[in-house]
């Protein structure tokens, strides 16, 4: 409790203590919010304390874990399903973890930054969340369209035609996002009630989890790789599911908001 | 852990007496902080009804040892935004009559409580302050009612309102520059 707005120094530096500061800090004290009687609890309150019962509260690291493991054992039920990409064994090891691992990175960090507040407190830390989002997503694309040429040798490429890029988008999209659902919707859950403030933000970044999830699935899949396909399609999977799970949000928000 | 943070275990636990004691020490102040929001006491109390409604429907989502009070004054602002888009009001006055001066704290049986603050000595101070703050861009006003006269720090501001805290310092100081001048004004023999 250290940090509180102080009153503007005067013209030398020193701390105005004027007779206006002084009027200011009394004013302000009157107004204080603080020290006053409860105002007696409403009918409803009321009822709802007479049938009080214990509640299972929140443990952010648990979830956390159970969403990953949860989440990992769905996307790989998912890729079981879609198959395996048919040029893993002659894509370069390093190249193969390394990229998954960044996926899989994104994916933890935001989820982490989603369920985990700081110590001490109950408000998630939604601006990092939404950050580390943001900052996924354009790492993603970056590193999709940046991609060496090298790499392009193993998979399938086309060429790089709007409508080729276009043609071949929807379905890692469809399955992206098959993906990300269950990962969102888990930490949706978990995460529920304790986000009064930026909610839509939040969510934004929970869809970004998914979006990583999501991307993680495709490059063990999807065979192309041209790299339009991999930075706007792949890359392109986060902004597409951290837009969508805001949006449900927004509009979840203006149905509880009608009366 | 903080009395706060213990009542509300207590309460997660299923122990209504933690929740009234929760209560009686959270409730005020979100009173204030209300009142202060929407000027209006009956609204505030009102709210604050509706606040701890949500904060019941949401205990699950308490973590044991925090402090929950930042997360129920965020709870707050929300139902106190919801309201005000509600009732489509553009922007919220900060009320100014003389029945909205700073009330005694009393005590349940209605006598005043010891520790109680003394009302400002200048009421046409207090008046000249309220009309300076209604004044006030609505984060600025937030600002201020939450770090001079809610005690909250700016990093609790901050988490409360959703800004950074960078943002919340600079809304408070310039709120203090902006009453400190029309302050002046009064001291000067003008008005407001």
């Amino acid at each position: 409790m250290t940090d509180r707005p102080r009153a503007p120094a005067s013209a030398n530096g020193e701390p105005a203590a004027d007779g206006v500061d002084r009027r200011v800090e009394e004013s302000l004290s009157a107004l204080s919010t603080e020290g006053g009687a409860a105002p007696a609890m409403g009918s409803a309150l009321i009822r709802e304390l007479a049938r009080l019962q214990p509640a299972t509260t929140r443990l952010p690291r648990r979830e956390w874990a159970a969403v990953l493991g949860l989440s990992l054992f769905y996307a790989t039920g998912i890729l079981a399903w879609m198959g395996v990409r048919d040029d893993l064994d002659r894509i370069p090891p390093i190249w193969l973890i390394g990229i998954g691992a960044v996926w899989l990175a994104g994916f933890l960090a935001i989820t982490w930054l989603v369920l985990v507040p700081p110590r001490g407190q109950v408000l998630p830390r939604w601006r990092w969340a939404a950050a580390a989002g943001a900052l996924a997503a354009a790492f993603f694309i970056t590193a999709g369209l940046l991609r060496p040429e090298s790499l392009t040798e193993t998979g399938t490429t086309y060429p790089a035609t709007i409508s080729a890029v276009v043609g071949h988008g929807p379905g890692c999209l469809r399955w992206g996002i098959t993906v990300a659902a269950v990962p969102v919707l888990l930490t949706a859950l978990a995460v529920r009630g304790a986000i009064p403030v930026g909610s839509r933000w939040l969510a934004a970044a929970i869809g970004a989890a998914g979006g990583s999830l999501g991307g993680l699935t495709l490059h063990l899949h999807c065979p192309i790789s041209e790299r339009f396909h991999i930075g706007l399609v792949h890359g392109g999977l986060v902004i597409v599911t951290a837009a969508i799970a805001a949006l449900v949000a927004r509009v979840g928000e203006s149905r509880r908001r009608k009366p | 852990m903080s009395v706060e943070a213990d009542l509300m275990t207590r309460y997660c636990d299923g122990d209504a007496g933690a929740f009234r004691d929760l209560y009686a020490r959270v409730a005020p102040r979100l009173v204030g902080y209300l009142q202060r929001m929407c000027g209006e006491r009956a609204t505030a109390e009102d709210l604050v009804q509706q606040t701890f409604l949500k904060v019941h429907g949401a205990r699950s989502a308490y973590v044991r040892g925090a402090d929950p009070v930042p997360w129920m004054f965020a709870i707050a602002r929300r139902t106190f935004l919801d309201e005000a888009r509600r009732r489509k009001r553009a922007r919220v006055n900060v009320s100014r009559g003389e029945g909205d001066l700073p009330e005694v704290p009393a005590a349940m049986d209605g006598s005043p409580l010891a520790d109680a603050k003394p009302a400002a000595a200048d009421p046409e101070l207090v008046t000249a302050a309220l009309d300076a703050l209604s004044r006030l861009p609505p984060a600025q006003r937030e600002a201020i009612i939450l770090t001079k006269m809610s005690g909250k720090s700016i990093a609790e501001a901050a988490a409360i309102t959703g800004a950074t805290a960078g943002a919340m310092k600079l809304r408070a100081h310039r709120a203090y520059v902006a009453l400190r001048r029309a302050l002046a004004a009064i001291g000067a023999g003008g008005g407001p």
